[in-house]
């Protein structure tokens, strides 16, 4: 295994869980430490010092939305959140406490690796932004303000041109509806989610080849948002 | 003067009238009897006096119109005995014509006034004994604790005023009636329309026409502070009916008391019932989570391995490949059938809380076609939305759920290749959206009916397709949360088709923002 393998710290209290998660990450090349309890967790975090967390929100010793906001006083190490299906608040909890992604119980090895792929990937290149995004036929020049697609000029209201910069700034990460109201509308508006929601069904009928099944502009339900590339 | 009623008294009043005059004749005969012998001894002067003691004593104690009696009897014998000639009523000396009418004079004031002194001691009797017989029912209904122990009390509390009966309906919010005790015989007739009016009216209605004919005469609203919660009818003896209305302000009375005891009694049952339901609610909802994280968290594992497996390096051999793939298959179909399960206990539940908020449908429809991915790769599915869909209010995770159930359906029961169809319009105050496939339809006896929203009823039985028949009754069940409907039914063209309705309802306004060229435009 190479030396500057990225670290992977799995808090995860099922056993076998644990262990195919190891496997896949392996694969990955991802050198693996595990916890099967928060307090445990939270020790691993602070000696490993992981590229990525992957947490199961239901552990026995507490409420994986503590250890979140534990570990974002002293790391921004991104965090996979592990979760089943119908706990959506949990969710979003996480996700505000500072939680980068979900994946919904059971998922698949190959879900499990993209997903750890992502994290890792954005956490290494950070600096190195570009003002130019590229998706599908559409192409955003943030330094000159001006949106194409297939060459066309698209006109965005500035609400929507916001929308669209904080969502491509997060390529690829869940971002809650209070987050994205909170960013785009202020502080003061983190509760009017139909704002968000036609919006959202602005960019998407201004940007996606088909609106009702949207590629780059995808719903979280329950959730939020998360701007594929 | 009535005499007064004893309570449990049956004696008719005519009865007791006759055997009033009847002492009222006795007295002035025994005072005549009595005074004889001293007829040489006491001035007629004194006789006099004599009779009029006796119409005093008489009217004390027997009333009014018994002192008439023997005022007049009085000087009838008096006239008969002692004005001489004795033995006659022939009047020698006119003198005592001035007596006679002195007398009777006399006879008949003191009588009016001993027995109108009688009557108000006898009516403040009265009164004193019915506010005690109230302050007495007050008292046991603030101790109540049941609907029957109220009717009990009111009962007694009737028995005791007025001998009369009385029977409680209670309204529900609906304004349905219902008798307070079930399982009571009924103490006396109630016409319903007068109940009615009373209820709506929250006045007392009176009608002694009924009483004849051994209906309810009176009825009384029970106006609690919250709401009118009843009607008291109330039936009284048929010697009592005309003192009804002298009753009234305590009829009234007592309905407020059963009024607020009933009100009371209620509140009570409610606090009991919901502390009931929060803890059941409690349990229920943990045995759920303990259950559901039992089931999932083993087939989470499972699904995990047997991927892993499959994807494994060095790779495997095809057979074991096949077969790991197939088990990740199997506990993936297994985690579906689990969720739905779940899904289903949920709901069925009761109380499920949506977490409704106002958002596009095609939101809801894109996320489920991502959901479902994989299982609809042989099937292109077609949206399609009529013009200018309005926000609608609903639970997303759970519309999402009856999206992705329907899709699924559509996927399985129809040809690989065949497209699945969602059109989403709107008719009459609801937004209309039907999923439509490609496959076979529901069989004929089937289309149309609630069978198939029961739970593990499927299309074709026996079929050698997999699934349990949750997934339509899943759909049911939330449809009908969200105060929609729900329909199964073949297409003409053929194919199965699921049309669901959800309410429009009012949307927040959106202001719409101006792009910035036509505000240059405007400028």
């Amino acid at each position: 295994m190479k030396e500057n393998a990225p670290v992977v710290l799995v808090v995860e209290d099922e056993k076998q869980i644990r262990r195919f998660v190891r496997a896949s990450l392996e694969e990955e090349g991802c050198r693996v430490f595990e916890a099967d309890t928060l307090a445990g967790g939270l020790v691993e975090a602070g000696e490993r010092k992981p590229d990525l967390i992957m947490l199961d929100l239901g552990l026995p010793d507490g409420n994986g939305v503590d250890f979140i906001r534990d570990l974002r006083g002293w790391s921004d190490a991104p965090i996979l959140v592990l979760s089943a299906r119908s706990n959506e608040k949990d969710k979003v909890q996480a996700l505000d406490a500072g939680a980068d992604d979900y994946l919904t119980k059971p998922f698949g090895v190959a879900e499990l690796r993209a997903r750890a792929r992502a994290l890792l990937r954005r956490q290494s290149r950070t600096e190195a932004a570009s003002p130019l995004f590229e998706f599908g036929e559409v192409r955003v020049d943030l330094s000159r303000r001006v949106v194409t697609r297939n060459g066309e000029p698209v006109r965005l209201t500035p609400i929507e041109y916001r929308l669209l910069c904080v969502l491509l700034a997060s390529a690829g990460k869940v971002l809650t509806q209070r987050h994205l109201l909170r960013e785009v509308w202020g502080p003061s508006s983190v509760e009017s989610y139909h704002y968000l929601r036609i919006y959202v069904g602005h960019l998407r009928h201004k940007l996606e080849i088909d609106p009702a099944q949207p590629r780059h502009f995808q719903t979280e339900t329950g959730v939020g948002y998360r701007f594929q590339p | 003067m009535k005499k007064l009623p004893e309570h449990g008294e049956v004696t008719p009043s005519a009865l007791r009238d006759r055997k009033r005059y009847l002492l009222a004749a006795l007295a002035c005969a025994a005072t005549t009897l009595a005074t004889t012998p001293l007829f040489g001894l006491l001035d007629p002067a004194n006789i006099v006096m004599l009779f009029l003691l006796t119409v005093l004593l008489v009217a004390v104690l027997l009333g009014l119109r018994p002192a008439l009696l023997a005022a007049f009897l009085s000087v009838g014998l008096f006239d008969f005995f002692f004005v001489p000639p004795r033995f006659t009523f022939v009047v020698n000396d006119g003198q005592y014509l001035v007596t006679f009418a002195v007398m009777l004079v006399v006879a008949i004031i003191t009588g009016r006034l001993a027995a109108g002194l009688r009557s108000r001691a006898d009516e403040s009797a009265l009164a004193a004994r019915h506010a005690r017989a109230l302050s007495e029912m007050a008292r046991e209904l603030s101790g109540a604790l049941t609907l029957e122990q109220v009717a009990e009390i009111t009962d007694r509390f009737l028995g005791a005023i007025l001998q009369a009966k009385g029977d409680i309906v209670l309204y529900d919010r609906d304004g349905q009636p219902r008798p307070a005790v079930d399982h009571r015989t009924p103490h006396l007739v109630v016409e319903p329309r007068m109940a009615a009016i009373a209820f709506e009216r929250g006045e007392t209605v009176e009608c002694s026409v009924l009483a004849e004919s051994g209906c309810a005469a009176v009825y009384l609203p029970l106006k609690a502070p919250m709401r009118v919660r009843g009607v008291i009818a109330v039936a009284p003896a048929q010697s009592f009916t005309e003192r009804l209305s002298a009753q009234r302000p305590h009829l009234e009375t007592m309905a407020s008391l059963v009024a607020i005891a009933i009100e009371r009694i209620h509140y009570v049952d409610v606090a009991q019932r919901t502390q009931l339901q929060i803890v059941s609610e409690r349990l229920r909802s943990s045995i759920l989570s303990a259950l559901s994280h039992d089931l999932r968290t083993p087939l989470a594992a499972l699904v995990g391995l047997a991927d892993s497996l499959a994807c494994s390096r060095p790779p495997l051999g095809d057979a074991q490949r096949e077969s790991a793939e197939a088990i990740c298959e199997q506990a993936e179909r297994l985690s579906g059938l689990v969720e739905n399960l779940l899904d289903m206990a949920r709901l069925h539940a009761g109380n499920v809380t949506l977490h409704k908020e106002w958002q596009a449908i095609e939101e809801v429809i894109g996320s489920s076609i991502k959901l479902l991915g994989r299982a609809l790769a042989e099937h292109p599915v077609k949206v399609r939305l009529a013009d200018d869909l309005p926000l609608i209010e609903f639970d997303a995770v759970l519309i999402e759920r009856v999206f992705c159930n329907l899709l699924e359906n559509a996927a399985k029961y129809s040809p690989a290749g065949s497209a699945i169809e969602i059109e989403v319009s709107l008719r009459e105050e609801r937004m209309e959206v039907r999923v439509a496939d490609g496959g076979p339809g529901f069989s004929v006896a089937e289309a149309g009916t609630e069978a198939l929203f029961e739970m593990f009823v499927r299309g074709e039985s026996e079929s050698a397709l997999p699934g349990v028949g949750l997934g339509l009754a899943i759909c049911r069940a939330i449809v009908e949360a969200h105060d929609g409907t729900i329909a199964a039914g073949n297409r003409l063209q053929g194919g199965a088709c699921v049309t669901f309705t959800l309410p429009l309802g009012k949307p927040p306004l959106i202001e719409e923002e101006i792009l910035p060229e036509q505000e240059e435009e405007a400028k």
